[in-house]
């Protein structure tokens, strides 16, 4: 996992590719800000439509649940406890 | 009386991986079943089942329809299977076999 | 009469699908024939190689592969959709027949029914 720099705002995403708050989140991210993709937001990894932010990370076991472990960057797949982690980093995060 | 896994009120295991094939004959017992070749090649035909789709057969008719297609007409008609597990058969043999309760099974 | 089961949404993140298949296997329960439509990010329930244990779910895929054993007549996906989300088209499970048009596929179902 790469260092995070504690400056930006964390981005929870859980909403599927073309979900309204899909689009609202990836339009609300600035260059420092990071991206967690979980639940069904892990679906823009492999989805040609979608332009992600740099900084994108996304959360394993929703990953391989989906058949998309080899769709990611080792460096971009997270667990749960990293998750808690950078939770704990961020001073300001964003539930989608 | 060997050391029992979780049930639900039915009977039905809560986890498919706590089924051994002695208590599967406990299971049986209940039911006043005394497991003879034909039941185990059907309850062997079962946990083949759902290690490969994760589900029981969800009712009744496609338990036979599943038996037919696997280990032909002989074996996978209702009488046949009925006589093996009475009651309700794929309630029965999935009970004995360790699955959840088929879905569609009143 | 086929009943055409449309799966509009993405896999696990709901319960929507899951009670479209539980609905697939009903009707083939009954010999009421049915057929599987996946479109838009519902096409992602047919990708290969999945493991939903980790989720504390069952596998779609693997479910899935119990359709046709049941009855299910056919399974078809949104090409556009195949495209976007699986482009390598190895990802793909198969024996999924794609289709151009939605449209053109539902006008040919008397009774068409959309998950959740």
């Amino acid at each position: 996992m790469n260092q995070i720099p504690d400056t930006g705002t964390l981005h929870i995403l859980n909403k599927a590719p073309g979900h309204p708050r899909f689009v609202a989140c990836l339009a609300a991210m600035s260059n420092q800000d990071t991206l967690i993709l979980i639940e069904n937001a892990v679906l823009a990894l492999p989805d040609t439509d979608t332009v992600l932010p740099r900084q994108t990370l996304a959360l394993e076991p929703d990953l391989e649940a989906r058949g998309l472990s080899g769709t990611a960057e080792p460096g971009q797949q997270i667990s749960h406890q990293q998750l808690v982690q950078l939770t704990e980093q961020h001073p300001r995060i964003i539930s989608w | 009386m060997t050391n029992s896994p979780v049930r639900n009120n039915e009977g039905f295991l809560e986890n498919v991986s706590s089924w051994s094939p002695d208590i599967a004959q406990d299971i049986a017992r209940e039911s006043d079943i005394l497991l003879s070749e034909n039941h185990w090649e059907i309850i062997w035909f079962l946990r083949g089942f759902y290690a490969e789709h994760e589900m029981s057969p969800p009712s009744n008719r496609l338990f036979v329809k599943a038996v037919r297609e696997a280990l032909g007409d002989d074996k996978g008609n209702s009488i046949y299977l009925m006589q093996l597990f009475p009651g309700t058969p794929a309630k029965t043999a999935c009970r004995i076999a360790g699955l959840p309760r088929p879905t569609n099974c009143l | 009469m086929t009943t055409l089961i449309v799966i509009d949404q993405a896999p696990y993140g709901s319960w929507a699908g899951r009670e479209a298949l539980d609905m697939v296997f009903s009707l083939a329960a009954f010999d009421q024939p049915a057929a599987l439509l996946f479109t838009g990010v519902g096409v992602n329930w047919l990708r290969t190689a999945q493991s939903a244990k980790g989720v504390g779910q069952k596998t779609v895929e693997k479910n899935l592969s119990a359709a046709p054993l049941f009855g299910v007549e056919k399974i078809f996906a949104e090409q556009e959709a195949c495209e976007r989300f699986m482009p390598d088209t190895s990802s793909r499970l198969a024996g999924i027949d794609l289709v151009a048009s939605v449209k053109n596929l539902m006008t040919q179902y008397d009774h068409v029914v959309f998950a959740g």
